[in-house]
């Protein structure tokens, strides 16, 4: 009977088609699914990887097997012959195997019957425990007259145990069959032991030969890994395998490689992460040497001994990626990691290669390659003296010169002080009509200052501006001289002494550490920059020559600590001048300006050498005059601000001109924030007028406003850098009223100065980095890093080289040995409480230098941390040493004495009051100051090798006799028996020779004998330039 | 001549004149009375659910997009992930509603010549749900899969960054489905657009088979014989939910400013939003004396407009205009219908208000954190 079942109203072929269709469509899809989802862009990079690895490799197999390929054959045949040995005895070793296997299987059979027997012993002894243990709890517990006579038998007699033969038979029986086994085993061991005998010779020579070949055998185990083409078949079919879909979850080839940096957190908004880098999914080469020149990305780590590397300090296991580099660490394609270009034309090229495009849901975009030292500050933020962050040292360097971090303030990176110097005595120095014109234009005066413009700007160079500005400048000025303006200008001769001798001496005690005097301006050259600039009116013409210009660095940077002294003719009278380079801290109690003892002479010579630079062009510019109805404006739309119109006119009304100009420069010094940088009266509590940049790094891109500047990337390094170019440019095409402008003062950085304030800005982030990374808490005592700073703020360095960087000042003296000293080791070398009272009360060292070591102003504790902070750099701690005791009567002292008698030091160094020999060019220091001033092991290593702690010193190394020397004839009669008794021990003998330096006596501070010499003779041996022997070895 | 057209298209799509013109053109679109009836043919609307009709509709709107894609503003819109499932939506909604319509008016057709509906032979047509029915369900389901995929495949699920406080674009935007809503928070208190309306749209969308009592139509397609009903669902639906939907994807841009479609999504565009209280415009505007510090007398003119909208209007309908309707539908039924319909209503009016009164509130007590 037809079943209902198959009743059908619709095509069922038809729709088998269709489902048919549908299925093969759905396969194809899911087909296309896994291809989508295992075509990963990283396994691309992996397998472009693979095959440079196996070409690197090829490269290094090549070099190996060059390098042994002397000896190759050598060993080779060594083990063929013993190959050949072995072989010629392979009938008796396969006798001897043979009858191996027949005596193991004899000790496997006599093993097991052992075995078999102990478990039984086992058993039986557990028994006859039992047995015991019953016995004595029915004897303690069950025993009365009830027990019958039987049981008491039982338990009260040991013979009774039912156990305690078969027990000890079996003992018996297992110990007999534990001999045999032992017997056969020996038997094994003996066996297996000649037939190794026989096969060591062979085994030696084959280790032999792979311990030659090991690094080949490396390179060719990776090879056969790596290359598979050289793969037999089975491998070669594993490695298919292991990464097809869903298999590849156990041991792919391409895979994501990931660290998690524990110690680096990213913030999620609401929970703190580690984050997770996988850069090296692609970044294969990375830690690798063997790939410095290979193509992006598989390069290696440009500077693998500071990063990347384990060895290094900033290991990749610990460190990441994105720690430093910022960066999305978890994308594994170009994109997803958020690379950031650094040029409209990197990001032009991107857009084409990469299809790039930035993702701007990640707030922390990784660092434009330029950029990159700005990662360092997050953990090296209280360290300004940082080998490989030039470029972020700078830009922090820049902002305290500068004074950004006066209007702005920066929680790591705290102002030391005011940047400008104190306008509260301004009738001392300079007069009204200049200030008003320094004012409105600073680089008319000094083309390069650090003061910056506020006026003339892309703001505010519109007529009504420049009125604006006119007024305010003229009661700002007015405001800055309550008691009048300066009236005498004393220029008479009480101050003003030989201008040729100021030269010299300009050049010659230091001035030149922090100033310079260069008349001629800066050519810019064509700058090719993504932003735009406002370029000066004064400095800084375009180039036309094509030159380009001196570029700023750190090292260029120590020159202009201090102003460019040009035009001081055109400035201020001699008797001011004079004052201040004779005690700069009386005008300005906190100036970083030094005080260089100068003689009343001296100051008055350098005094009138700095009045011969005049800036005519300056002097006939005309000062902005009162502009009584500009200023009524400026008042009254400041008080439109706050109060009604009718309070306005009332107030004004009641208001004396000088009232309202007097409300016009404070308006006016609030708006601009001058006081933010100079001490001025009545602004004593002054905030910052600036927006806080202490996260700025991490500012969110939308935060920032771009108005209707267009040409720029939307990015916030490119935002500073063109608000660093012109900080007014964001007021473009906006309608602002004059109170509500962009005010930020343009410094005319130049585009290499704005790239190192960008690194430094962006490092100012909000990233969490755990308390072990940061190198603030990594020293324990924190002092250090105020020394640091204030070296770095006081511009040490300008004059020494400390840490392998600066002494500038050489370029201008010319010979090393002129310069200031060389500081390299100074924490190594000097006592120091010596070097306390040294700093407190500088004494003549180098009685042959004319540069003087000026005399700050520091606090006890100041001087303390900078004594530490040369102590840190040296791995010293010790705050108070004792001094040395020499024991004048042992061998080692007399054997001292007798290598300085050879050294004939007195040639050039001072014996207390004692001259020495050689004439002034070759003066060096006064030993007998040694004792108190130096540490014992320094000097030792200072007399093995001179140059190599102070490149360029005139110090030779003293002569140590060797032990060839030392084993000649004449030797004991030419070097004594007390150094001949430290059997050419060199360390000994420079020990020896320290020790003996270390009792010359005579008086320490011999400053006023050189000074009297000088004084007498002249300094003029310097100005010789022809002579250049004194550095004679054949002393 | 592109220029011109987008900038046209620009002007047509601001609101007040896109959602009037809508509104206006809606009636003689799905014309709900003889008279609009008349106009349609007359006017040869009805032809847009023909063969022909539904080209042309597809065309215009293919048209559209072809040229938005040249738009550099516009590509910027329509080609984020998010937004491709509107484009879906668009084409599908004009199809099935061209589809439904063009059923109904053949259906009409036939009945006006005496015909039975088309589906009335349908019982004859029928299917098996085992194994047909199932079968072919199985077959769409497959190549529904096949399109996810795909989908799923060529757009990335637009993924972004965990929330961050500190950082909300702009505009934010709720997911697609729910831009309407976001769109109607512009105009109501959020706790009438957030919370009421959403609610009042299910309940009545659930209350419609018993509100309903028209027997006609049932079980096959027609647009005359439930011509009113037709035309206030289509109202309620297209306009004030799909298109709104429309304006919050492809008109919204930053600050929540309207853009039309080809204009640059500029964030500084600013806008006047002087929004005045209803209370305002009577104490402050019309009598020129201070608002009340009595709540209540304050916003006592705001409670009187909606006590008559809500309670007044219903009566008077059912004695006048509405009368032979009330009849029919009975006390209950029709309270319901008036509560839905007036609610659904009152947003076109809302938005009216808006736009040409700045009117903010009828009733503004934020003291209370009532406002209607």
């Amino acid at each position: 009977m037809a079943h209902k079942n198959d009743e059908r109203y619709w095509n069922i072929k038809k729709l088998n088609k269709w489902f048919a269709i549908s299925s093969i469509l759905f396969l194809l899809s899911y087909v296309w699914i896994f291809y989508h989802d295992n075509d990963d862009e990283f396994k691309r990079y992996q397998r472009e990887f693979r095959k440079l690895e196996i070409e690197v490799s090829n490269k290094k197999l090549e070099s190996a097997l060059s390098n042994v390929q002397d000896q190759r054959v050598e060993y080779e045949e060594k083990y063929n012959l013993e190959l050949d040995k072995y072989n010629s005895k392979m009938v008796e070793v396969d006798s001897l195997k043979s009858n191996l296997e027949y005596v193991k299987g004899l000790f496997y059979k006599a093993n097991m019957d052992y075995l078999f027997k102990k478990a039984e012993a086992d058993e039986l002894k557990y028994l006859y425990e039992d047995e015991i243990v019953h016995s004595e709890h029915y004897h303690n517990n069950h025993e009365d007259e009830s027990t019958s006579k039987e049981d008491k038998d039982k338990y009260h007699h040991d013979d009774k145990f039912e156990y305690k033969e078969k027990y000890y038979e079996t003992l018996e029986v297992m110990k007999d069959l534990k001999v045999t086994k032992e017997k056969y085993e020996l038997q094994v061991l003996e066996i297996e032991s000649t037939i190794k005998n026989m096969g060591l010779e062979l085994k030696n020579k084959k280790d032999e030969l792979n311990e030659y070949l090991k690094e080949v055998n490396l390179i060719n185990n990776k090879i056969l890994k790596l290359d598979r083409t050289k793969m037999t078949f089975m491998n070669q079919l594993g490695d298919l395998v292991r990464d097809l879909p869903i298999l590849d979850f156990m041991d792919p080839y391409y895979k994501v490689n990931q660290v998690v940096a524990h110690d680096i957190k990213y913030d999620v908004n609401f929970a703190q992460v580690p984050s997770v880098d996988r850069c090296t999914s692609c970044h294969l080469g990375i830690s690798n040497p063997d790939y410095k020149d290979a193509p992006q990305p598989f390069t290696s780590h440009p500077n693998l001994d500071l990063f990347v590397s384990s060895s290094s300090p900033h290991p990749f296991e610990q460190y990441g990626c994105t720690s430093c580099h910022s960066g999305r660490g978890r994308g594994t394609g170009f994109v997803s990691s958020v690379h950031m270009p650094g040029s409209p034309e990197q990001k032009k090229e991107w857009e084409e290669k990469y299809d790039w495009k930035k993702m701007h849901h990640w707030l922390q975009p990784m660092l434009p390659t330029k950029y990159t030292q700005a990662g360092c500050f997050k953990c090296h933020e209280a360290d300004p003296i940082l080998a490989g962050g030039e470029k972020l040292a700078l830009g922090l360097m820049l902002i305290d010169q500068s004074g950004c971090n006066n209007c702005h303030h920066i929680e790591s990176y705290q102002a030391m002080g005011k940047s400008g110097p104190p306008l509260t005595h301004l009738d001392e120095k300079l007069d009204k009509d200049w200030v008003k014109k320094w004012i409105k234009n600073p680089q008319s005066f000094r083309y390069n200052t650090w003061m910056p413009h506020f006026f003339d700007q892309s703001n505010n160079s519109d007529e009504e501006s420049v009125k604006r500005s006119n007024a305010t400048i003229y009661a700002i000025t007015e405001y800055l001289y309550p008691d009048g303006d300066k009236e005498n200008f004393d220029n008479s001769n009480e101050f003003i002494g030989d201008a040729e001798n100021g030269q010299k001496l300009f050049n010659a005690v230091g001035c030149q550490g922090c100033h310079v005097i260069e008349t001629e301006s800066t050519q810019l050259g064509d700058l090719d920059v993504p932003y735009e600039m406002y370029i000066s009116n004064h400095g800084y013409e375009p180039d036309t020559s094509g030159v380009g210009y001196e570029k700023m660095d750190r090292y260029t940077l120590l020159k202009y600590q201090g102003p460019n002294l040009i035009g001081m003719g055109s400035k201020s009278d001699a008797k001011w001048i004079y004052n201040w380079i004779k005690h700069p801290e009386k005008y300005w109690p906190d100036t970083k300006m030094p005080n260089l003892r100068l003689t009343h002479e001296e100051a008055k010579d350098i005094t009138a050498y700095l009045l011969t630079f005049e800036n005519e062009e300056f002097e006939d510019e005309i000062a902005v005059t009162e502009d009584r109805e500009e200023l009524n404006n400026i008042a009254r739309r400041w008080m439109m601000k706050s109060f009604p119109k009718v309070e306005v006119d009332a107030r004004l009304s009641s208001m004396t001109d000088d009232a309202i100009d007097e409300y016009v420069a404070k308006k006016s010094i609030n708006y601009y924030g001058c006081y933010t940088c100079h001490d001025m009266d009545g602004y004593e509590n002054g905030k910052p007028i600036g927006a806080e940049l202490t996260y700025e790094g991490s500012v969110p891109v939308s935060k920032l406003d771009f108005g209707h500047i267009h040409d720029i990337d939307h990015t916030t390094h490119a935002w500073f850098e063109q608000k660093l170019a012109n900080p007014r440019i964001f007021d473009k095409h906006k309608i602002v009223a004059h109170e509500d402008k962009s005010r930020m003062p343009n410094f005319y950085f130049k585009p290499e100065e704005i790239e190192a304030i960008v690194t430094a800005i962006l490092g100012f982030t909000n990233v969490k980095i755990a308390d072990s990374k940061i190198t603030y808490n990594l020293v324990d005592d924190k002092s250090v890093f105020e020394g640091y700073k204030l070296i770095n703020q006081y511009n040490c360095q300008g004059c020494h080289v400390i840490e392998n960087f600066g002494g500038h000042m050489v370029d201008v003296i010319g010979k090393i040995e002129n310069a200031p000293p060389n500081l390299n080791t100074q924490g190594a070398k000097t006592q120091p409480d010596w070097l306390f009272n040294f700093f407190k009360n500088p004494v003549t060292i180098r009685p042959h230098l004319q540069v003087r070591m000026p005399a700050f102003k520091f606090s006890d504790g100041q001087w303390n941390s900078i004594i530490k902070a040369f102590q840190h750099l040296d791995e010293r701690n010790l705050l108070i040493e004792d001094s040395f005791a020499v024991d004048i009567n042992s061998a080692k002292f007399k054997a001292g004495a007798k290598l300085h008698e050879f050294g004939a030091c007195n040639n050039c160094h001072f014996y207390g009051d004692q001259f020495p020999k050689q004439t002034p060019e070759t003066w060096a220091p006064n030993l007998a100051m040694t004792k108190e001033r130096l540490r014992h092991d320094w000097v030792v290593r200072w007399l093995d090798n001179p140059q190599a702690i102070m490149p360029g010193t005139k110090m030779p190394a003293p002569y140590i006799p060797d032990s060839i020397t030392l084993s000649l004839d004449n030797a004991l009669e030419t070097w004594g028996k007390d150094l001949m008794s430290l059997d050419g021990n060199r360390q000994a003998m420079l020990e020896g020779l320290t020790d003996y330096i270390y009792s010359i006596e005579g008086p320490k501070d011999i400053s006023t004998l050189v000074k009297e010499y000088f004084k007498i003779n002249g300094y003029e041996f310097d100005t010789d330039e022809e002579e250049d022997d004194f550095e004679d070895e054949d002393w | 001549m592109i220029e011109t057209l987008k900038n046209t298209i620009d002007y047509l799509s601001t609101p007040t004149i896109s959602f009037t013109l809508i509104t206006v053109l809606f009636p003689f679109v799905f014309p709900p009375t003889d008279w609009f009836d008349k106009i349609n043919r007359k006017l040869r609307i009805d032809k847009l659910w023909t063969n022909t009709g539904g080209l042309i509709q597809f065309i215009l709107i293919t048209g559209f997009f072809v040229l938005g894609y040249q738009d550099p503003n516009f590509k910027i819109i329509l080609m984020k992930g998010d937004n491709f499932p509107i484009v879906l939506m668009v084409y599908s909604m004009a199809f099935f509603t061209w589809y439904a319509m063009k059923k109904s008016y053949i259906n009409d057709a036939r009945l006006d010549e005496g015909k039975k509906p088309m589906e009335y032979h349908d019982p004859e047509d029928k299917v098996l749900v085992w194994p047909d029915l199932v079968y072919i369900e199985f077959i769409c389901l497959i190549l529904f899969m096949v399109f996810l995929i795909v989908w799923s495949i060529l757009v990335p699920a637009p993924l972004e960054e965990p929330a961050n406080p500190a950082a909300t674009p702009n505009p934010s935007k709720a997911p697609w489905y729910f831009l309407g809503l976001q769109e109607m928070l512009v105009y109501f208190d959020p706790w009438l657009a957030g919370v009421i309306f959403p609610t009042l749209i299910i309940v009545g969308m659930c209350a419609i088979p018993y509100i309903d009592i028209n027997k006609k139509g049932d079980g096959y397609y027609s647009f005359r014989e439930r011509r009113v009903g037709y035309f206030i669902f289509m109202y309620g639906w297209v306009v004030l939910w799909v298109y709104l939907i429309i304006i919050g994807t492809f008109f919204r841009g930053p600050n929540w400013n309207f853009f039309g479609p080809f204009e640059y999504w500029d964030p500084h565009k600013l806008e006047v939003l002087n929004n005045v209280n209803l209370s305002e415009y009577f104490w402050v505007i019309g009598l020129g004396q201070p608002l009340p510090s009595n709540i209540l007398l304050r916003e006592s003119v705001g409670f009187l407009v909606t006590g008559i909208y809500l309670f007044v209007l219903p009566v008077l309908l059912a004695k006048t205009v509405l009368k032979k309707m009330y009849e029919a539908y009975g006390p209950t039924r029709y309270t319901f219908l008036m509560i839905l319909g007036l609610t659904m209503l009152s947003l076109p009016i809302k938005m009216y208000l808006r736009w040409f009164f700045n009117l903010k509130y009828i009733i503004g007590i934020p003291e209370w954190f009532f406002n209607i």
